[in-house]
């Protein structure tokens, strides 16, 4: 029998969107076009040439290493491109990802990527190439609302701040904007420079679909424990005690 | 055995379930004053920077922050951050039911409301070394410690000032 992966525990809404997510089995829910992800993410004019730093490996002549003849390298590594990143704030307001998630997917189903979590943000580095796609393919997914979710290459706050009027995280630098129309438009890109003209991203997500579509364990929302009252707690809770009670006591050594 | 009316300044502070847009911002504080009996009163919230602060984007201009002109009591001032939260000082307690009805009408959202004690009475280390000695004590807690001396600015009855004082 094929092993299927197991990602995480609990039976909520926000545990099988965690596995969602993880497992990389996300729906698809726009198609914003590469070269307005490309716009927004500032590193290159769309349709440029990709900055390298080491010519093709191809052409490098690399050791005779076993690991190098195991591992494919992917497309941007293999042409030599340069690092870039691609940086993400989430609301706590029930945006469908939060920073650790957008980790866990990266982590799990991006190959040849450095993603990192901190409190209110989520960056993920990756060959120039690469992290484009990576980028195109969070944009598109339901790990992305455009309303709750933007991406930010500096001043970054928003996570835990309230939303505004019209519903979109806040933003100090108004990098996206509510359209007359309903869509969300991006204005500049992800630090902050005004782009050449605005990018439609859609249709923000309801209220009611985000609380459906979040990651985030909330009181207000769907609890750790799971459902308030309930004789037994969820699943999540008891694993996260689980391994709380192993690493206090044998610096998690399950032994 | 006679109960004294309580005829002492209350403070209250307003949070509003979203960050307020410039207009409903000045509808808001239009309500609060024409419910009359303010001593002071603090608009709080994150910083609105008129260019990029730091980042590859430094010094570019943030046009959507600029010239966030509100009317307030017929005086016309600049809004330098989004408004979330509201402090301020009523006159005495008969005021309070007004305010609250005065938020009620102005904001199209949830909202909550308390009486506590706010403003510090007390001049701190930094306000002696910003401001010498404060003969005003009702500009004692409306200055954010970490803002520069121009960031303040004092409402009053007669008229709206930035404060300038070196």
């Amino acid at each position: 029998m094929a092993y299927t992966p197991q990602f995480y525990p609990g039976s909520t809404s926000v545990g099988i969107n965690r596995r969602k997510h993880m497992s990389g089995n996300i729906e698809k829910l726009r198609d914003i076009p590469e070269a307005d992800v490309v716009t927004i993410m500032g590193h290159r004019a769309p349709g440029a040439d990709y900055a390298s730093t080491h010519p093709p490996l191809k052409e490098m002549g690399e050791p005779d290493c076993p690991i190098r003849q195991i591992v494919t390298p992917t497309a941007g590594a293999a042409a030599g491109d340069r690092v870039r990143y691609s940086q993400w704030s989430d609301s706590m307001y029930f945006a469908p990802s939060i920073p650790y998630f957008r980790s866990y997917w990266g982590a799990i189903n991006c190959k040849g990527c450095d993603p990192g979590t901190l409190s209110g943000r989520q960056i993920i580095e990756a060959r120039e190439r690469d992290i484009e796609a990576y980028t195109k393919k969070q944009y598109d997914s339901e790990v992305t609302d455009v309303a709750l979710c933007s991406m930010r290459g500096c001043t970054v706050h928003g996570h835990s701040l309230r939303l505004e009027e019209n519903g979109l995280q806040f933003d100090m630098l108004a990098r996206t904007e509510m359209g007359k129309d309903g869509n969300v438009y991006a204005v500049k890109d992800q630090v902050g420079i005004p782009l050449d003209k605005k990018i439609n991203l859609g249709k923000p997500m309801s209220e009611s679909e985000a609380k459906k579509k979040t990651t985030i364990f909330r009181v207000d929302g769907v609890p750790m424990g799971g459902k308030v009252g309930a004789r037994k707690f969820d699943e999540a809770i008891e694993m996260t005690h689980h391994m709380w009670e192993y690493r206090s006591k044998w610096g998690y050594r399950p032994e | 055995m006679v109960t004294e009316p309580d005829t002492e300044s209350i403070q209250v502070e307003i949070v509003p379930y979203r960050y307020l847009m410039p207009a409903t911002a000045q509808k808001l504080l239009n309500e609060i004053y024409k419910n009359g009996g303010l001593v002071r009163i603090m608009i709080h919230g994150p910083n609105l920077p008129r260019s990029v602060p730091y980042g590859p984007g430094r010094g570019t201009p943030i046009d959507e922050n600029r010239n966030l002109l509100i009317e307030v009591g017929g005086e016309a001032f600049e809004l330098s951050v989004k408004v979330g939260r509201i402090r301020l000082e009523l006159e005495s307690e008969k005021y309070f039911d007004g305010l609250k009805a005065a938020c009620e009408r102005a904001l199209p959202f949830s909202f909550t409301i308390r009486r506590g004690k706010f403003f510090r009475t007390k001049q701190t280390l930094t306000d002696y070394a910003k401001f010498g000695n404060v003969e005003d004590k009702r500009i004692l807690g409306l200055i954010d410690p970490k803002a520069k001396k121009d960031r303040m600015a004092i409402l009053s009855e007669d008229k709206v000032t930035a404060h300038e004082e070196e």
